[in-house]
């Protein structure tokens, strides 16, 4: 889950991260509205400044102009319902600091950069040089050393300071259950470092241990957003593309592998579906629902299926169930095998479905019925 | 020979009396893996599946020292089952479960560092030396014994690979799936430096997709190292870019992770690369 801007600065707040004095308002509510200061969008996608969405106002009529464009404005298809507006802070230097994973070696990570305020990732492709990348162990935390490694890499005086705070942050990204805790900028003052930003991601696989954080913050954001997010239950991908042989799968490889044999035999893909390897005849349903609902054009459908996990008298199950309750034309292509797979022909062949075995016979028939052929 | 289990392989499976513990431990024993043990607390001194089940691992290293676990713990408790197979001086574990909390991945892959363990996952369809030992979810029959070492991120991918070479009677020595991510604890190359130093293994097969750089390490091993013959699949080459599929890794941004620069630094590293299953075949065949 994706915090807010100031949803993640009460965590720094009570991480003892300092941060701005500031107040959130709405449309409906602009009583906190003060100046001198920055009315800043709650958004949860970025580059709020580029779209002057974080405006410096010096009096209460310039916050109350600003507040109200902000709150008119819509960031990458996300409306802006509510705006952060804060003290100013007198800057003397930016700095980016995080604390977030690296996957591939399977270690925290601390990445620093002294090019604070700026696109972090533009920094990265441009000026490597400029970002210092520390692992951590996840057990030991960010030693001694490594913090005055960063401290010494970003050149700022004060080493305690900088130590307590990184300890903070590393104790906010453990105990929340984080994946991402980003400050930038994080600002010397001169009374001090100041996070002027945050973007906090919690992990949703640590919802069942971290049920408070989670209905603390979906309470917030349905206050703003008028509606409440549940956390997703679904573990089907729909990513919507532009041809017309739709596509399902029970596994990234052999649905990015289908995808690409699709296009080698002259056919192009409606979508790309995939269920994930541990499923069930509900989700075969849903996901021959959302392919027909999102995509009612597509002019044949392609479903593969390869069990490990998955049972194919299951999968056969949520397609024949899928088919008797939305009749269609549309051509089916399955190819099933794997667990359970004797059960799941026969419960193909008992409904009249055809099954394949070999996947290449299955594109090339795929694509040549779209092509009405 | 094969790599990481064998006819020597003995598997305690945590998580036994579960739904998915219970239907693999049974596909498990069909397939001939020696399944000493499984442990659920509480359950100590029943059998599931025919096999004995133990309170904990400790009871179980005693009484049927297995020497390699397989895990259906569910998510919040994987991280606590993990640290008690580790503890207990077993050195392979395989996670098979998706959804445990990041930083209990992070500090199960934490422990195992240094210690000798090896992690395999998680959300990982496991592993299969085929005719010895199956540690993971691949249906059965679509592998046969032989000389070919298949690594695949995508279990599923890894299974199609596995019938196709099956399909044209090329056996294989273990075919590994890694995960789908996003941390994973064994990756590409540590697959590939087994694989190279397994005298069972004669032709390594990578398989990977669009996405993070793991191929691409894996590719500078092959390069320093790997004398045996590499054949590499990318999938998701007609993939568009900035759409995420399906793995939390699998999306190409700008010109990184791209199947074009996978395939480019395997090739430069001396592996020969395919674009389906069935030329991996031509090319397997081609190269014994």
């Amino acid at each position: 889950m994706k915090l807010y801007e100031f949803q993640g600065k009460a965590l720094f707040r009570e991480a003892g991260i300092p941060v701005p004095k500031g107040t959130v308002c709405t449309a409906g509510d602009t009583g906190g509205l003060f100046a001198p200061s920055v009315v800043k969008a709650q958004v949860l996608s970025g580059g709020r400044g580029k779209a002057g969405a974080v405006q410096i106002v010096e009096t209460r009529d310039e916050a109350s102009r600003a507040a109200e464009a902000i709150l008119s404005m819509t960031l990458r298809d996300e409306p802006v319902r509510a705006v952060l507006v804060e003290e100013k802070a007198k800057i003397l230097k930016e700095y980016y600091l995080a604390v977030t994973f690296d996957g591939e070696a399977g270690t925290p990570l601390f990445i620093a950069s002294a090019s604070g305020g700026m696109d972090i990732e533009s920094v990265a492709d441009q000026t490597p040089e400029r970002i210092l990348k520390v692992p951590v162990d996840a057990l030991w935390g960010p030693t001694d050393y490594k913090i005055r490694a960063m401290c010494d890499f970003l050149g700022y005086g004060d080493r305690r300071e900088f130590a307590s705070l990184v300890r903070a942050l590393w104790r906010l990204f453990r105990e929340k259950d984080a994946v991402l805790v980003e400050i930038n900028p994080l600002v010397a003052t001169e009374s001090g470092l100041v996070a002027l930003d945050s973007k906090i991601e919690i992990d949703s696989d640590a919802e069942g241990r971290q049920k408070a954080l989670f209905d603390r913050f979906r309470d917030e954001q349905a206050r703003i957003t008028g509606r409440r997010d549940e956390g997703g239950q679904d573990t089907i991908t729909y990513v919507p593309l532009d041809g017309d042989v739709g596509l399902i799968s029970d596994g990234a490889g052999t649905g990015m592998l289908s995808l690409d044999l699709i296009r080698d035999f002259g056919g192009s893909a409606a979508d790309f579906c995939e269920m994930g390897g541990l499923t069930s005849p509900e989700v075969m349903y849903s996901a021959m629902d959302q392919v027909f609902t999102k995509a009612p054009g597509i002019k044949s459908l392609l479903v593969v299926l390869i069990g490990g996990f998955n049972r194919m008298d299951e999968m056969a199950e949520g397609i024949v169930r899928y088919l008797e309750e939305h009749p269609t034309s549309v051509p089916l292509v399955v190819r099933l095998c794997g667990t359970m797979e004797e059960e799941g022909k026969t419960i193909m062949r008992r409904a009249g479905l055809a099954v394949y075995d070999d996947l290449r016979t299955a594109v090339s028939d795929a694509v040549r019925f779209a092509k009405g052929a | 020979m094969a790599i990481l289990v064998n006819r020597e392989t003995r598997v305690l499976v945590q998580g036994i009396t579960g739904k998915s513990g219970l239907l693999q431990t049974k596909s498990l024993v069909d397939f001939g893996t020696t399944v000493v043990g499984g442990v659920t607390p509480g359950k100590g001194g029943t059998e599931s599946a025919g096999v004995p089940v133990f309170n904990s691992v400790a009871e179980a290293v005693e009484a049927v020292a297995p020497n390699a676990a397989i895990s259906f713990v569910p998510p919040l408790f994987a991280r606590d089952a993990a640290m008690e197979a580790m503890e207990s001086g077993i050195k392979l574990l395989v996670l098979t479960m998706e959804g445990i909390p990041k930083h209990d991945v992070l500090d199960v892959l934490a422990y195992a560092k240094g210690r000798g363990i090896r992690v395999l996952g998680p959300g990982t369809a496991g592993i299969i030396s085929p005719g010895k030992c199956k540690l993971g979810a691949h249906p059965s029959r679509m592998f046969i014994e032989g000389h070919v070492g298949v690594v695949s991120k995508s279990g599923a991918l890894s299974y199609e690979v596995g019938k196709t070479l099956t399909d044209a009677g090329i056996g294989q020595s273990t075919v590994v799936a890694l995960g789908g991510g996003p941390i994973w604890g064994m990756t590409h190359r540590d697959a590939v430096e087994l694989f190279n130093d397994d005298p069972e293994t004669e032709i390594i097969v990578l398989l990977g997709e669009i996405g993070g750089s793991t191929e691409i390490a894996a590719a500078e091993y092959i390069a320093d190292h790997v004398r045996k013959p590499v054949v590499s699949l990318i999938v998701g080459r007609s993939a568009p870019e900035g759409k995420s599929l399906g793995h939390a890794g699998a999306i190409i941004r700008g010109n990184k992770g791209t199947a074009d620069s996978k395939t480019a630094a395997l090739r430069e590293a001396g592996a020969h690369i395919a674009s389906s299953p069935a030329e991996i075949v031509q090319l397997v065949r081609k190269l014994r």
